[in-house]
């Protein structure tokens, strides 16, 4: 019995110093290590992808970067009805520095260019036939996503003068623990961001394919028409005439049809599709990934929250077909973003004609074509009848500016461009610069605040 | 590691002892007061480890050695201690057990209460009991001092915080480790809606036996690196030898909400609205923010859209004129609520073999529309002596729970939000004739589709009608063990226990649900986690005593423990007809993924135990942790603590004091760890979930660290315990301190760096309070008993480091520094300004002179963010009082918690001024600011401008409550009555629970934590959170 104890004893001791550390190693099997992330042409392709999903992001170009624009800058076209505070406060022009839209834009914006920044720094892996795709991809990325950032939260560039106000933090490497004093970066001058922009977007152009599936990957004019924008936002009428007519000659994108400017289906609003040929670049959305949150605030396939009002529809000529982009539904609706997974449109041809137009009436040029041609190509796409000559102003260029691209991002750049007013605030007022997120002040103290907050 | 081989062969050495000559003592123990036989008595050798239960006619038979001295103890009586020398022996115990004597359970091993010199509180089978809830830690409420448990809203089977001497962690876990007989439990959130699920509901409350709570780091640091937030272990029942016995219980009854709110009927609603539209015109027209032309054009315009809307509301009628319609929105929002609870058990055995075999259904209906829970629960404990010297058994518990849930609190389909609809929309549409919101025939897209903009909000009786989310959980939770008596004092306990989990949540969001759900063609979800949580644990246990005055045990042991997730997750939409609601039927398959995540503990473990001549008390412990959680620079953790008693009651001074019959003072001091961070948090991670269009993508989702490890709390506690009056009266106090360093904090990084946050070990937090419990036998006569327990519990919790940061900015809750752990931070609310109708906010700016400017500003910029309002309690209290007369019994339980702040997160939509919207608002509206010279602290109602509706201490108000927890009348029927039926005892009541709530609180009810936002920070927010749930119930409890 005793002989029996003691081997069970020594038995029982053993099995319990037996249990060894290795069972300790475990892996995570949905994320994998970062050093592993980016070893092949593959991996970092599917990063690209991955900046592509974080750029289609809710608070980026899934709609809250045009959104944020059409609530600044509305006036008296609609009503915001929708009961998200931090939306209101935009609507209201009372942005509070804790709004909670102005954190996430920032936030995921960032996110996209640290993606992005990432691809960039592993391009040494990318096969040589797709490296400079890869490479031009995600500069476009990065150039767009600056540009809206430093017109959202700095002072608008013909706000005095641009190389002295603080645009937004630059960051052009990827970022890698651990964090110290050198990641507080300080604000760039906004002269010093429009130049990271458009030097990324001209490098973009030059490496990039002319054609891409579907146009929710950036092509040559995708990066051609983001400098479009860029230029006339700078008043750089030759250029920006220069880059809207590279991609208008390119003859890749074309005019469609009025109502199927924007993808619908009445029978199956939550259907898949596809941009229409009019787009030169979109963000993808279907039902399994990618949001379109203009179709959240505009629509009543979404929440609603906005409707027309009769002032905006009284400034169409009455037989203009837009307007059977107008319906009523509780609300007057716009019917832009009716289709719940609808693409999302970032930049399509109208307006390279537009800005063409607009570039080549203040130059008095005629690049690509006559500004009377090309205002005329939307109108009678339009179902208008043409100009003549002599009815053709800057306002009548900019009138079709803001009746084709209504709720499309572009009002309360315009009206910063043009010194325009929105109600009682003048286009250069504080209010309309968003602030500075609170919680980036308070870990970051070298950024300063945008001046009104 | 290697440091424990040699404790460890050296224990083993001392175990080497010659048997000492054992001799069978045979006795019987009977009732002082009856002298009839006490069945089930336990009868043990002092020192020894020999031990018996009486029999049917109360003998028992015991081998001890010759002169021992044999420990007799029966529940409800005092334990004697009698000579084994004359035998037989008859041996009579007289009524009133002395807390003293109890048997506490403590990590792997137990303790005599009078020899504990740590802090551990112990509740019993009794005050659980048949308590009409979904989970057992909500029957914990108020029992037990420096335990607060916090249920988050009155939904079913869902989350319930507990926190042991105040919170440890910021970012990481703050709820307990859960041992269940020996076994750490799975007590992960499985939920895939927003709000958490609890996986605790499973255990059936009426299989406890009893529930000890380790609080300070001696009672705790066996469990090492997952103590800091105290360990709950809970023991089930187990079989004594002796006569089978049957137990059936019974239970029926009603549940209702605690309390109500009072929102604005019909008229009132429509007033104010136009108060607000007129306040709106004269606002827009003062800013020219729409450039009218005069004030009367803005009213004019205002007032049109109001009207226009409010005949939108109205049905598209004009009846909103007459407050014809006036719709109680939030009556709809609850439902008719029975709850049954069936137990059966059987229980018994002989000298080799006792069982408990015990099984239950619950059946409860929630107070919320549409929200019910069953659970299916059933029992098998089992002990037998193989031989001599080997003991086996074995504990299994299956159970199968089926909840119907509701949305969270922050979706507009949770029930409660249904008071943000209109009094003026009636309940059933007349264009229609179905519920209101169900169809719209004069829609343009999608004719006779739900309605878009019909009522006010989506109408969460849509909900009910057509969706439906159940969760399903399987589970089976069982142990093996064997014990072997190596040696004489020596024992080797080796238990293999295996939890495993499966939860399903099937969901379906029919057409009805379009508005809410996005589906015009339904949609609908499927998700399955599987959980396996493997234990073991192997220890030796040794104990002995010499020289007659010295008393010596230990364990020493080793734990592994794993636990695997694997899971499974699918959406999709469009079916055939609202009659397919499974995925099988969709034409579109939007989401479908499956993911799988681990985790390991290794731990080895020590304690060993010393008393001198039955007055001095010693106890150190230690374990060494390593686990893959922890970053590749930091795997092992040591975990030690110390602590000792003095029963200065047997001193001479005070061993013949008649007023003093027990004090002992005690102290502990040591170490324990929080590893509830996630699995792989010290990792620099990709992740693969950024798809675009259909291509797969990944991007970098965590920054790593290498150097992540466990926060480490250090505790001191000092106590005393003390009876007076042959301990009819006793007392324990318990002062503590506990400071935690090296927070796993989620720290905010600049927002450029591509992320929000990282996981960092940096801060401290300390928590410090005094915990007191009185217990007391009022009377005690043959007749008439009367006892009264008091616990009070003070907590003050401090963030004392977070590296300069703030945790929570852009919410209500924060981590601050210098701050209690969750503080209201925001904008102090200073009324409505007397002349403009503005909502005021004091300035709270510091000026160049270093002085406060309490002036106030309308511009909400301009004030300065403050500490507002705290939701952690002063303290925290309980009061039970129990009378037993002839055959009657009476309990009455109060809970109260003192001195927290609760922040009214709806109150932005629903006492807003009516400016946010057409939300109806609470009666307090009314009053709100109408022309200069008001003094109001309610802004001007402006529709549509919101006026004060920014977080502010507006929203802040006083959360104490205390609540008459438990009413139990019962009476057990006489043996003489119920002997002629064959039974045995029979007991009848009726028990209210949460009967009345008195509190200042103007939401629903004061305990409240809106569950999609719970974590250790965000606490005491209402946001539409359910009010607790009030129950009165009739029961029978019989057996033989």
């Amino acid at each position: 019995m005793k002989r029996i104890n003691k081997f069970l004893g020594i038995a029982a001791l053993l099995f319990t110093m037996s249990a060894c550390e290795k069972n300790l190693d475990i892996t995570p099997t949905q994320s994998i290590d970062e050093g592993q992330a980016l070893r092949t042409s593959s991996d970092v392709e599917a990063a690209l992808i991955g900046a592509y999903s974080d750029l289609g992001d809710a608070d980026v170009y899934g709609g809250n970067i045009m959104l944020i624009s059409e609530l600044l800058g509305g006036s008296n076209l609609f009503n915001w009805t929708g009961t998200f505070q931090g939306l209101t406060q935009l609507y209201n022009k009372s942005t509070p520095v804790n709004n909670v839209f102005v954190r996430d834009t920032w936030l995921d914006s960032y996110q996209v260019i640290n993606d992005v920044n990432n691809v960039l720094s592993a391009l040494d892996v990318v096969l040589p036939a797709r490296k400079a795709r890869v490479e031009g991809e995600a500069k476009f990325i990065r150039g767009a996503v600056y540009f809206e950032l430093v017109r959202l939260y700095a002072k608008s560039w013909n706000d005095g003068n641009p190389a002295n106000n603080d645009g937004v933090p630059l960051i052009l490497t990827p970022t890698r623990a651990p964090l110290n004093e050198s990641s507080n970066v300080a604000r760039a001058k906004v002269s010093e961001v429009y130049a990271q922009a458009i030097k990324d977007l001209t490098e973009a152009e030059a490496l990039l394919p002319a054609a891409q599936t579907n146009n929710v990957f950036a092509s040559r004019y995708a990066a051609a028409a983001m400098l479009a924008r860029i230029y006339l936002q700078q008043g750089n009428y030759e250029q920006a005439a220069a880059a809207a007519n590279r991609v208008i000659t390119a003859n890749r994108y074309r005019l469609v049809e009025t109502d199927a400017v924007f993808p619908f289906n009445s029978q199956n609003l939550s259907e898949d599709t596809e941009s229409p040929a009019e787009y030169i670049f979109s963000i993808a959305v279907t039902s399994s990934a990618g949001v379109n949150e203009l179709n959240t605030y505009f629509s009543t396939t979404g929440r609603g929250d906005i409707d027309l009002r009769d002032a905006f529809v009284a400034q169409f000529e009455p037989d203009d077909q837009r307007l059977d982009l107008i319906y009523r539904d509780g609300g007057l609706r716009t019917a832009k973003y009716d289709m719940v997974y609808g693409n999302v449109p970032v930049v399509r041809l109208a307006e390279m004609y537009l800005i063409r137009a607009e570039a080549n009436f203040r130059l008095g040029t005629a690049v690509g074509a006559s500004p009377l041609s090309d205002v005329n190509q939307i109108r009678t796409r339009a179902g208008l009848q043409p100009l003549n000559a002599g009815q053709l102003t800057l306002a009548s260029i900019l009138k079709e500016r803001r009746l084709e691209l209504a709720f499309e991002g572009a009002v309360l750049h315009d009206i910063k461009r043009l010194q325009g007013s929105i109600g009682p605030y003048a286009w250069n007022a504080p209010r309309l610069v968003l602030p500075i997120p609170e919680r980036e002040r308070q870990v970051n103290p070298n950024l300063t605040q945008n001046e009104g907050y | 590691m290697r440091k424990l081989k040699p404790l460890l062969l050296a224990m083993l050495l001392l175990a080497v002892q010659v048997l000492w000559a054992q001799v069978p003592v045979t006795g019987r123990v009977t009732d002082e007061r009856t002298g009839s036989p006490i069945v089930g008595a336990t009868v043990s050798v002092k020192g020894g480890s020999a031990n018996a239960v009486t029999g049917p006619d109360g003998s028992f038979t015991i081998n001890a050695p010759q002169n021992a001295t044999l420990v007799i103890s029966y529940v409800g009586f005092r334990k004697i201690e009698v000579a084994a020398s004359a035998t037989p022996i008859t041996a009579s115990l007289a009524a009133g057990e002395t807390s003293l004597d109890e048997v506490v359970v403590v990590g792997y091993g137990t303790k005599i209460k009078r020899d504990v010199t740590g802090a551990i509180a112990k509740v019993g089978s009794a005050e659980l009991a048949n308590t009409p809830v979904t989970s057992f830690e909500t029957a914990l409420q108020g029992r037990a001092a420096g335990v607060q448990v916090t249920q988050q809203n009155g939904k079913l089977g869902q989350g319930i915080n507990i926190r042991i001497r105040g919170a440890s962690s910021v970012t990481g876990g703050n709820e307990p480790l859960y041992v269940v007989d020996g076994i750490p439990v799975v007590t992960l959130n499985l939920s895939s809606n927003g709000a958490p699920t609890n996986p605790l509901a499973e255990l059936n409350t009426n299989d406890i036996e009893s529930i000890e709570i380790l609080k300070d780091a001696s009672s705790a640091a066996i469990y090492g690196s997952r103590a800091s937030n105290g360990v709950v272990l809970i023991t089930t029942k187990r079989g004594k030898t002796g006569r089978s016995r049957v137990d059936f219980g019974f239970y029926t009854g009603m549940q209702k909400p605690t309390r109500k709110m009072e929102f604005l009927n019909a008229e009132d609603y429509v007033k104010l609205m136009y108060q607000a539209a007129e306040g709106a015109g004269r606002y827009d027209f003062r800013y020219d923010i729409s450039g009218y032309s005069s004030e009367q054009e803005a009213i004019a315009d205002n007032i049109d859209f109001l009207e226009s809307r409010l005949r939108r509301y109205s049905a598209g009628n004009d009846d909103y004129k007459t407050y014809k319609v006036n719709t109680n929105w939030q009556d709809q929002a609850f439902q008719d609520a029975p709850i049954s609870q069936y137990d059966l058990s059987f229980s018994g055995g002989n000298e080799r073999t006792t069982f408990y075999m015990g099984g239950q259904y619950l059946d409860q209906t929630g107070i919320l529309l549409g929200n019910s829970y069953k659970k299916y629960n059933g029992r098998l404990n089992l002990d037998h002596k193989f031989n001599n010297w080997l003991n086996l058994g074995m504990n299994l518990n299956f159970a199968r729970s089926l909840n119907d849930r509701v949305s969270n609190d922050n979706a507009f389909s949770n029930p409660l939000q249904i008071v943000a609809l209109s009094p003026i929309t009636p309940l059933i549409d007349p264009r229609t004739g179905l519920i209101s919101g169900a169809s719209d025939p004069a829609r343009a897209t999608n004719p006779g589709g739900p309605n878009t903009n019909y009522p006010v909000y989506y109408n969460p009786i849509l909900n009910y009608a057509d969706a439906y989310l159940n969760t399903t959980v399987n589970r089976t939770l069982g142990n093996l063990f064997g014990q072997a008596q190596l040696f004489k004092n020596l024992t080797f306990r080796s238990e293999l226990g295996m939890d495993q989990m499966n939860q399903n949540e099937d969901g379906y969001y029919g057409p009805l649900t379009e508005r809410n759900s996005g589906y015009p063609k339904g949609g609908g979800l499927a998700s399955s986690d599987q959980i396996l949580n493997i234990t073991t644990n192997n220890f030796f246990r040794y104990a002995t005593s010499f020289a007659d005055r010295h008393d010596i045990d230990g364990v020493v042991g080793m734990s592994y423990q794993n636990q695997r997730i694997y899971s499974i997750y699918a959406e999709a939409e469009a079916f055939p007809s609202s009659a397919y609601k499974k995925l099988a039927s969709a034409a579109t398959k939007a989401d479908a993924s499956s993911s799988e995540s681990q985790f390991s503990f290794l731990s080895y473990f020590a304690r060993a135990n010393y008393k001198f001549n039955d007055k001095y008390l010693l106890t150190l412990s230690g374990r060494f942790d390593a686990s893959s959680r922890f970053g590749a620079n930091n795997r092992w953790g040591f975990f030690p603590a110390a602590s000792a008693g003095w029963i200065v009651s047997e001193e001479n001074f005070l061993k013949n004091s008649n007023a003093i019959s027990f004090l002992k003072l005690k102290a502990s001091y040591g170490l324990t760890g929080n590893a509830e961070i996630g699995n792989f948090a010290s990792l620099g991670l990709f992740s693969g979930d950024a798809p675009y269009n259909g291509v797969p993508g990944q991007h970098p989702s965590q920054l790593a660290n290498p150097d992540l490890k466990w926060e480490t709390s250090t505790s001191g506690d000092v106590g005393f315990e003390i009876g007076f009056l042959k301990n009819r009266i006793s007392a324990e106090v318990d002062l503590y301190m506990k400071k935690t360093k090296d927070l796993l904090l989620n720290v905010e990084v600049p927002g450029t760096s591509g992320f929000a946050s990282q996981l960092r070990n940096i801060g401290n937090m300390e928590n410090k309070g005094i915990e007191i419990s009185i217990n007391s036998d009022n009377i005690a006569t043959r007749n008439f008993r009367w006892t009264t327990n008091v616990n009070f519990s003070l907590n003050r919790n401090k963030i004392t480091n977070l590296a300069g940061q703030e945790i929570g900015i852009g919410r209500q809750n924060r981590a601050r520094e210098g701050q209690p752990l969750g503080v209201f931070v925001a904008r102090e609310f200073a009324g409505a300004d007397v002349q403009t109708g503005d909502a005021l906010y004091i300035k709270n700016t510091v000026g160049p002179d270093g002085k406060l400017d309490r002036s106030t500003t309308a511009d909400y910029n301009e004030a300065e963010e403050v500490v507002v309002g705290n939701p952690n309690p002063d303290f925290i209290y309980g009061i039970r009082n129990t009378v037993n007369f002839k055959g009657f019994d009476l309990e009455l339980m109060l809970q109260g918690v003192y001195g927290n702040e609760n922040y009214a997160g709806g109150g932005q939509y629903m006492s807003a001024s009516a400016s946010n919207g057409f939300d109806n608002q609470t009666r307090d509206q009314l009053a709100a600011w109408k022309a200069p010279g008001d003094v109001t602290r309610i802004p001007e109602a402006r529709l549509f401008f919101p006026n004060g509706t920014d977080p502010s201490s507006r929203f802040v108000s006083d959360g104490s409550f205390l609540r008459v927890k438990t009413l139990m009348l019962g009476y057990s029927l006489p043996k003489s009555v119920i002997g002629r039926i064959g039974l045995d005892r029979a007991r009848v009541y009726v028990r209210g629970q949460n009967l009345f709530t008195f509190t200042n609180y103007n939401g629903w009810d004061p305990e409240v934590n809106a569950d999609y936002q719970a974590s250790n920070i965000n606490q005491g927010v209402d946001f539409y959170s359910a009010p607790q749930i009030r129950a009165i119930v009739f029961g029978v409890n019989v057996g033989l």
